[in-house]
């Protein structure tokens, strides 16, 4: 037989302290979702690194930022517009490869789901002359059930997510090819033929008090229906499970295929929400479009602490690990810095981060 | 005799993981051209003292030495330049490599170019294959191999190394009869040659043959030494155990047949045809047993004798070829297509490998005990916190779960705690059929205790119990009953009211005049 305590865990003095921290009124606010974790003060570095790293590339940002008669260009309410705006289409990306992750797969499809869905609205607008009623649900729809096969055929024939996801790439490229004829369909506004309804060009021009732009909105309230919905559902409880033992929630009575096709399923819902926003931010659906948001969302995902092994993570670190990445975009443009050197200095923050997560208390 | 030094010694060890103690104080000599044998129930610290020996394991306390030089491994790389070789009972093989190519692994011989010299590598495995007996082609891919075979494969790695001192972690339990006797030669050549052996094992009848000495140890410390030769049995299973080993179990079998009830499980030429012919599992192939309402029934049969796949076929987790015969649950047929379909019919599993199969072991207590029965604590998908928490306290405390918290993370616990979270987490699902795989491995003996008394609750309350487990003493001491399956099908059933550990371990081996009457009848008809 086998001495199983073996692989077990040290219990220090430390230990005891700690748990009395967690019984504690002060420490509920950092309660975890559905996951225990590690101990006191470290835990709650590691647990809010994307927060503390999010403050230390702001703060750089105000320190390094460029001035124009005494302002801080940074702070301008323009620049500090632009960066949000910026973030909201990877960030809704990001939310729904946050679910992917936390079940332990990847998504590479989002970035070409993007493309298609900006394509998608474009050509029917435009061309077909569909109402935005009709048109946006189409959309969402085609992303929806394009994660969907994804899901099933990885679940059927015990695919990996990241080979059947890396052909709905090219897949969903090749459509959105097909459905634009091969090149980016313009949007103009008006009523005549050819037009798009005017309503649509609410996501590119308009604000929401004059403050804060409208694909914001749509960035934060997909946020927080993520945020609520990992809190009290039955199904994030399954989808943690999943990532933190797929056996044993099988076992358990798990519906594992189910909820795994239904999270594909999200995750192209949501990229083709950030295409419809994409194309109406640039007034045009491109077969191009969203090239490389796959990496950049995984990316957001990873700094915001969730583990590419899944069962661990939460969509606030992926909010804060989008913001992140958005702040240093943005700064690293505003002082001109070479956009190759750019490159260079997201990939090492990448790195940075993933190393922290090695840091991580053992479990 | 007495003078000379040992091959190895250790003196005061000791060693904690979180609130066990591993080990206390031991000491422990392996001396040349010995066998020493080295006994415990699971948890006792017998295979912590043999990882630090073999140097997986670095942070203990005490002193060792190695022919009278005191050493201190750093890791097993240095434990096996020191001559000392473990076998794991855990066949650490790389299953799609050839045979030689893991006997080799990580010691390949080079040619003068640089390369591998496959040649040197196929020739030398198949002197070791032959010096132990073993005929098998070094070509073969090992996941190919039936476990005992793998088994054996080790043991050839092992001697490649030369190895002063052989640890061998209950090396027979997946052997069949020939290949112990084989295995025996082996171990007396080496003994002969002056190695020293370390043999852990359960079985009383080998250790009398093989050993020279036996140590048994108890919740970490030595409470025996013994004449291997002279030892009888019973004197070592009381070591072992500490006390009348009655007294462990249940103490509710007075109450006899009377409260058992109808036939709650009914398995009747349960033939699984795998997929692939030869996937290193033992598919039921012709399984007859009942469970009755009230009734805990057990199940055991030598490693490889398909009383996990029985179980996981039952629950609709075997493997997913298609099979024949017929399963009747409350008198009705069931043919479960996957766990949380067995789950809504009132079956339940408790999986042998709870860190593997069983629990995810970063989250919480909470989260790990609720699992199964979310839809039951929830309205409209939404989980009500409340009611989850106050689910969690009740299943905790029916089953003394000890920790801090709910929220605590289940990996924190001990070996017996997890096992009762899991545990727990089937009860929620009030199954009318418990499934049980080795439902006290890895667990340490008070917990093992408790886990008993629950069983003994839980058929009380009327529920069908059915577990596998290889330990003939809980077997006896908790089952009415004990079904024995032997290469996939049913060879016999014994009560545990008229048979003793002998008379299982007999019937499992294949001696089938063990059998009483009754069983054998069941057998054949």
């Amino acid at each position: 037989m086998v001495e199983q305590q073996a692989a077990e865990k040290d219990n220090s003095p430390a230990r005891e302290t700690t748990a009395r921290w967690r019984e504690s009124p002060l420490w509920r606010p950092f309660r975890p979702v559905a996951v225990g974790g590690g101990t006191g003060l470290t835990a709650m570095l590691f647990r809010f690194q994307s927060f503390f790293g999010l403050a230390v590339v702001f703060a750089a940002a105000v320190v390094f930022s460029p001035t124009r008669d005494g302002t801080i260009l940074f702070l301008t309410s323009g620049n500090l517009f632009n960066v949000v705006r910026a973030v909201s289409e990877i960030g809704i990306v990001a939310v729904g490869m946050t679910f992917v992750i936390l079940i332990g797969g990847i998504d590479l499809s989002v970035g070409a789901v993007v493309g298609l869905s900006a394509v998608g609205i474009a050509v029917l607008l435009v061309q077909n002359g569909v109402s935005v009623a009709v048109a946006v649900p189409v959309v969402l729809a085609v992303g929806a059930v394009f994660g969907l096969l994804q899901g099933l055929a990885s679940v059927r024939f015990g695919i990996q997510a990241f080979i059947v996801t890396l052909a709905g790439l090219q897949i969903a490229r090749g459509l959105a090819r097909i459905w634009s004829g091969g090149q980016g369909v313009a949007i103009s506004y008006g009523d005549g033929p050819n037009q798009a309804p005017v309503v649509f060009s609410l996501l590119g021009e308009r604000t929401f008090g004059g403050v804060v732009p409208i694909p914001a909105l749509f960035f934060l309230a997909v946020a927080a229906l993520a945020v609520l919905f990992l809190r009290v559902s039955v199904f994030s409880r399954h989808l943690y499970a999943i990532g933190g033992n797929e056996k044993a929630a099988w076992l358990s009575g798990v519906p594992v295929n189910r909820v795994k096709v239904v999270i594909f399923g999200i995750s192209g819902l949501l990229a083709a929400l950030a295409g419809i926003i994409h194309a109406g931010q640039l007034n045009q659906g491109s077969p191009n479009d969203g090239a490389g948001y796959e990496l950049d969302a995984i990316a957001a995902v990873v700094i915001g602490g969730t583990s590419l092994s899944g069962g661990r993570g939460s969509v606030i670190g992926t909010v804060t690990g989008a913001l992140l990445l958005g702040v240093l975009n943005n700064i690293l443009a505003l002082n001109d810095i070479d956009s190759n050197i750019q490159l260079l200095i997201k990939g090492l923050v990448i790195i940075f981060a993933a190393g922290l997560q090695r840091l991580r208390p053992a479990r | 005799m007495a003078d000379e030094v040992p091959l190895v010694s250790m003196v005061g060890i000791s060693k904690r993981y979180g609130g066990a103690q591993a080990c206390a104080g031991v000491d422990f000599v392996v001396r040349a051209a010995k066998v020493h044998a080295l006994l415990g129930e699971n948890g006792a610290g017998k295979s912590t003292l043999m990882k630090i020996l073999s140097g997986e394991v670095t942070d203990y306390e005490g002193q060792v030495a190695i022919a009278g030089e005191p050493v201190r491994f750093d890791g097993p790389a240095a434990a096996q330049r020191a001559g000392i070789a473990m076998i794991h009972q855990e066949l650490d093989l790389v299953p799609n490599m050839s045979v030689a190519d893991n006997v080799f692994l990580g010691r390949e011989p080079r040619t003068r170019q640089g390369t591998l010299d496959r040649r040197r590598v196929t020739r030398q495995t198949r002197e070791l294959l032959d010096r132990i007996g073993v005929a098998l082609d070094p070509g073969l891919t090992v996941g190919d191999l039936r476990t005992g075979e793998r088994q054996l494969v080790t043991i050839a790695s092992a001697l490649l190394r030369d190895p002063r001192v052989v640890i061998m972690d209950e090396p027979t339990s997946a052997l069949s009869q020939p290949e112990v006797e084989r295995l025996f030669q082996v171990i007396n050549e080496l003994r002969r040659d002056g190695v020293g052996v370390v043999y852990i094992s359960h079985r009383m009848d080998e250790i009398g043959r093989i050993a020279d000495h036996a140590t048994v140890l108890r919740n970490g410390h030595v409470v025996r030494e013994f004449d291997a030769r002279s030892m009888s049995a019973a004197q070592a299973a009381e070591a072992m155990v500490g006390r009348p080993v009655q007294t462990m179990f249940r103490t509710d079998t007075e109450s006899g047949d009377s409260d058992v009830g109808a036939e709650i499980l009914r398995v009747r030429d349960l033939v699984v045809r795998p997929r692939r012919a030869r996937s290193g599992r033992r598919e039921p192939n012709g399984i007859m047993l009942t469970v009755r309402r009230g009734e805990i029934v057990g199940l055991t049969g030598l490693l490889g004798s398909g009383r996990t796949e029985l179980l996981q076929t039952l629950f609709g987790a075997g493997s997913p070829g298609r099979w024949s015969g017929t399963v009747e649950l409350d008198g009705r047929r069931i043919r479960p297509r996957g766990p949380r379909q067995a789950l809504a019919l009132g079956v339940a599993f408790v999986p042998e490998d709870r860190r593997v199969d069983g629990l995810a072991l970063d989250h919480s207590i909470r989260a790990n005990a609720v699992l199964s029965v979310l839809g039951r604590l929830s309205r409209f998908g939404v989980v009500s916190r409340r009611v989850e928490m106050r689910t969690t306290g009740e299943s905790t405390r029916q089953l003394k779960v000890k920790s801090s918290s709910p929220r605590e993370a289940v990996g924190g616990l001990s070996g017996g705690n997890q096992q009762k979270v899991l545990l727990g987490r089937m009860l929620l699902t009030r199954p009318k059929l418990l499934l049980l795989d080795e439902p006290t491995r890895g667990v340490d003996v008070g917990a093992k205790a408790e886990i008993y008394q629950l069983l003994g609750e839980i058929a009380r309350a009327g529920v069908g119990v059915l577990m596998a487990s290889s330990e003939l003493t809980e077997l006896v001491g908790v089952c009415d009953r004990v079904v024995v399956l032997r290469n996939g099908r049913t060879a016999g059933e014994l009560s545990t009211r008229h048979s003793g550990e002998a008379d299982l371990l007999a019937a499992a081996m294949g001696d089938m005049d063990a059998l009483t009457d009754e069983g054998r009848e069941k057998s054949h008809g």
